[in-house]
Order: C-alpha cells, then structure tokens, then sequence
C-alpha cells in the first residue's frame, strides 16, 4: 500500500548519486567552454537587456538584478579559467557602457569578486546550499560595497543606500541560479578553457 | 628522434590558479586605469561621445528583446484599467468638476497676465521648439539612472538638451548619436537641477542619488520650503529654462528635504525633448583663453591735457592768466575760471603705454592714439582740471 503522501508532488523520488566510478566518468559529457561560459554570457546579456524595458507591470518597475555577478560567483567555483576573466571583463564593460557607468566600474567591482573567489574556491565548493547563500550575499554586500565607495571617490557623494538594498534583494533572488549552474557544471567534464 | 619530437617540456606546467589571478591582476589595473580616467561625474559632450555608437547599436536590439516585454506590460495595463474602471472613473469625474474652477479662474488671469505684459512692455521668454521621442531603455540602478530615447541628432538634438513629459522634468540628453540619445535623468547622482520654490521664490541645488526623490541642498533662506511646496526649474545657469514643473518638496525621515517628482507619476514611456539653447554653454572656455586682453581692443584711455607751468602759476596768482604754452583754448579757459577760486585737487597724471606715444608720434602719425577733437568754442571746460562754473 503507498503512503498517503507518497503521489503527485509529493512522490519521493529517488535519490540521485553521482558515480564518480570510471564508468560514470566515461559516461558524462564534455563541456566546453562554448556551453558553460559564452552561453551564459549571451543569457545574462539578454536578461539585462530585458529587464531595462521602460515598463510598468500593476505599478511597478522592472527589477534590475547584477546579472554577471552571479556569473562571477558560479564560474571560480566550477574551475580557474582563463577565458572566464577575460570574459567577466567582457561583461563588465557591456554593463559600463549599456547602462552608462563610469568606464570600468563594473569591470573592476567584477574582477575582485571573481579573484576573490578564485581563491577561496576550495574552501567554498562542495558546501551545503545554505553555506553557498551565505557566502553568496555575503559576496553581493562586499560587491555593492565597492560600487558605493568608488562612486563616492568618483562623484563625491554617496548614493541612496536603500536603492543600493533593492538592486541587492533584486540580484539575491537570482540565486537558484547558482546551485543549477554548480550542479550542471561542477561535476562534469569542465574543458580548459 | 626526428627534429622537433623532444617533449621536454611536456610536463612543464603553469600553475593555473596563479595564471589565472595574473590575468585578473591585469584585468584590474586596465579597468582601474579606465575608471580614473573617466569623467562621468562633469557631465561634458565628450564624456559621452564614445559611447554614442554603442548605444546606436543598443536601440534595435533593445527593441527585438524587449517586444514581449512590451505585450506583457500592454497586458496587465488592461487588465487594469479594466479592474479598477469604476473606480477611476468615480475620481475623474472628481478631479474634472474640481479642474472647471481652475480653467474659468486661469482664463480670467491669462487676459489679465497678457495685458499686464503689453503694459509694461515684458520681455517674455520665446516659445521652444520640441521634439517627440519614444523612451527605448532604462537604467534605474543606484548608482545609474538614465535612458535610451529614439531620437537623436537628426532631430536638432544636441547636448544639453531638457526633457520632460506631460507631467514633468525627466532629465537632460547627455549623449547624442544620430537617432539615439541618452538622457541623464535628474535622479542620477550626478545630476544637479537648479530649482526654485515656487510659493517663496527661493533658490536651491537639486541633487539626485539614484533613489527616487532627489534631495535639495544649498537652501537660500531660513523657513523659505514646507511640505507640498511646488518646485520649479530657476533656469540659473541656463541649463534648463526657467519654470519646467519638477515635483513637490517632502521632508524625509532624515530631515533632508526632497522633491517627489513629477514625471514618477506616470510611466515616462514618451518624453518631449526641447530644443532650448544652454546659453551657459555657448562661450568657448579655450576661445575665452585665447582672447587679447581688453586693453589691446580698447583705445587708450584719454589723458587730460594739463600743462604743469600753467597749472603752478595759475595757483600761485590770480594775475598770471595768459600762457603761452597753453595748447588749447579750453586750458585757458580753465585757468580763468580757476583763477576766481582755490584750486580743485588736481588729478594725478594717468600713466600712458610706452609704446602709443612715442612710437606714434614719431613714426606713423596716423597710428597716434585716439583723442577726441579739442572743442574751441565749448564754453564748458573739457578736462577735469576746470571744474564747476
């Protein structure tokens, strides 16, 4: 007899296990760097371009998440690169230039988060999911603290912190994002790239 | 072995966590460099003039991404207007019975304003040219707040350029390429609006931080602002014309005073931009630098012609009148006038250019400096030595 609970939503599905056996390894698919670095790209550009639409939805603005930031916390974890910076560089400036920062704010503010995290990256992955988010606000506070201090060398005055709060409640709610990514990557056939 | 098939190097390995922290490293610096040399924060035509093509680039692709954007925001918009139609048409028909009081009361005082302006002979401001455009981005971050519109340079847009929707001040075009321009809203952190409250006419700075309400700063007088207070453009500066509606003055929980906006009333889908000149902007500061100085342009400064014999006797006796090195009849008659009374101080003489006095009289004579014809008959004395008669 099932349990009460034990359909629709609520079947337990069984557990998946990674084999990390030489079958499983032969078994995964290689990815290169097309896949887990140029494609996500592409879609972070896209969405950032989406979400500047000047429209209301019942009142309200479109949210303005930092896209790439989530780029920059998922690609040291999966593995160093040497085309990740490079493209992280990429995105930084499209965001520079497309919502019309100071040249290389967002390439600079993005290039600390990911040598940070290069560095600390084994120390971060493999950790429980609420160790990730954790780490992950913790990255977005340290992030949009360097954009306060370096608009405030720049301009000479500080910007609205409770603005600075909603892009950051805008950009923690992409964090699904990061466990799909690290789930999808860290444990395949990452190709240097 | 052939040539070529020694692999010693073959397990000769880069650390990558260390290449890859290199690469960050010059990342880094590239783009330190590039923020240091920025200068965003003047707001100048040519801080934005590398981004021009860039942005002309960004509008169609703006417009194919974000076309079910647009489908889903027409969407909920009549969902609901279709929701809340009762409930709007109650208010409307509010405000419009309330408006009738206000059309008959302008009327009766726009006959009398332009009656007023005929009397005194006003010099009222010109009307400005407008041009329509279409927003086609957005960026309302923190520490960016500005937009993409779909007109540019091929329109008359050029810098500086105000604009504003049907509800209220928007910005400035910061950015022009040909059928794209960018415009700094007055949110922005580097934005600064000079305004003026429209109840006491005081002067302020309006200054955005990437939040919502700009805050006002360099408040001229004491208790000159309240709550609800209308805040116009001053038009100080000439970046703006004077009296474009901005928004009504709050107080935050700070006690920093703000200005809720206008333009946040609607959705600013189209905007107006007006052609309107920034007379601040039409001296060139490096033409200024390269002007002479006033004293090259101007003729030198006419010397009273005082002849110091004359002037000694005619203080020492009253009987000495005649000289005759006086050169000019109006000497002679100041001399006799002053004869009848002390002296007035006389005036030091003015210092003359080397160059006018010497070198005129000697080499070209019609190079001399510029004095005006000696008056023979004037019966009024024609230097400062003569005094009063």
């Amino acid at each position: 007899m099932k349990a009460p609970l034990d359909r629709g939503l609520f079947r337990q599905r069984p557990k998946k296990t990674i084999t990390r056996n030489l079958r499983g390894a032969i078994a995964s698919r290689v990815i290169g760097p097309w896949e887990w670095l140029f494609m996500p790209a592409l879609v972070a550009i896209a969405v950032t371009v989406v979400l500047a639409t000047p429209i209301r939805i019942f009142g309200l603005h479109l949210p303005e998440p930092v896209m790439p930031l989530v780029l920059a916390f998922v690609w040291p974890l999966v593995r160093p690169s040497y085309l990740a910076p490079l493209v992280l560089a990429a995105l930084g400036l499209f965001l520079d230039v497309y919502w019309s920062a100071p040249f290389g704010f967002y390439t600079l503010t993005l290039m600390i988060v990911y040598g940070v995290l290069v560095t600390v990256r084994s120390y971060v992955a493999g950790q429980d999911w609420r160790v990730v988010f954790g780490i992950y606000v913790a990255t977005e506070i340290v992030f949009f603290g360097m954009g306060v201090t370096l608009i405030a060398l720049d301009t000479g005055s500080i910007v609205r912190l409770i603005g600075v709060f909603e892009q950051l409640i805008a950009t923690t709610l992409l964090f699904p994002v990061v466990p799909y990514m690290l789930d999808k990557y860290v444990h395949a056939d990452v190709r240097f790239g | 072995m052939a040539y070529g098939d020694n692999k010693h190097f073959e397990h000769l390995k880069l650390p990558v966590t260390w290449a890859v922290m290199a690469i960050v490293v010059g990342v880094c610096i590239f783009a330190a460099l590039m923020l240091l040399g920025d200068r965003r924060e003047e707001v100048e035509p040519n801080t934005y003039g590398d981004r021009s093509a860039f942005d002309s680039a960004a509008k169609p692709v703006n417009g194919a991404l974000a076309a079910p954007v647009h489908v889903v925001g027409a969407g909920t918009s009549w969902l609901d207007d279709y929701l809340f139609a009762a409930s709007e048409n109650r208010t409307l028909k509010k405000q419009v019975a309330e408006l009738r009081q206000y059309r008959d009361a302008y009327f009766v005082l726009k006959d009398v304003n332009e009656r007023y302006e005929k009397l005194l002979n006003l010099r009222t401001e010109p009307a400005v040219e407008a041009v329509t455009a279409r927003s086609v981005s957005v960026t309302r971050g923190p520490f960016n707040n500005n937009r993409l519109i779909d007109a540019g340079a091929s329109r008359k847009i050029t810098f500086g350029n105000p604009v504003i929707t049907d509800q209220g001040l928007v910005g400035r075009i910061v950015g022009v390429s040909p059928n794209v321009s960018r415009v700094l809203m007055v949110t922005d952190v580097t934005s600064h609006v000079p305004i003026m409250v429209m109840r006491t006419d005081a002067r302020a700075m309006m200054k955005g931080d990437g939040g919502c309400c700009p805050k006002l700063e360099f408040i001229r007088g004491k208790n000159v602002i309240k709550k609800g207070d209308q805040i116009l453009t001053s038009g100080d500066g000439g970046i703006f014309p004077r009296g474009l509606p901005v928004g009504e003055a709050d107080q935050g929980v700070d006690g920093v005073w703000r200005v809720r906006l206008y333009a946040d009333r609607a959705p600013i889908d189209f905007v107006k931009v007006l052609l309107f000149k920034d007379f601040s902007r039409l001296p060139d500061a490096d033409q200024l630098l390269k002007t002479p100085p006033v004293s090259d342009l101007l003729p030198p400064p006419v010397l009273p012609t005082v002849n110091p014999a004359a002037a000694a006797s005619a203080s020492a006796s009253a009987s000495a009148v005649v000289s005759s090195a006086a050169p000019a009849p109006a000497a002679a008659a100041s001399s006799s006038s002053a004869a009848a009374r002390p002296a007035p101080p006389r005036p030091k003489p003015q210092p003359r250019p080397a160059t006018s006095a010497s070198a005129s009289s000697s080499s070209s004579p019609e190079l001399r400096p510029f004095t005006p014809a000696p008056a023979p008959a004037s019966p009024q004395p024609s230097t400062p030595t003569g005094g009063a008669n």
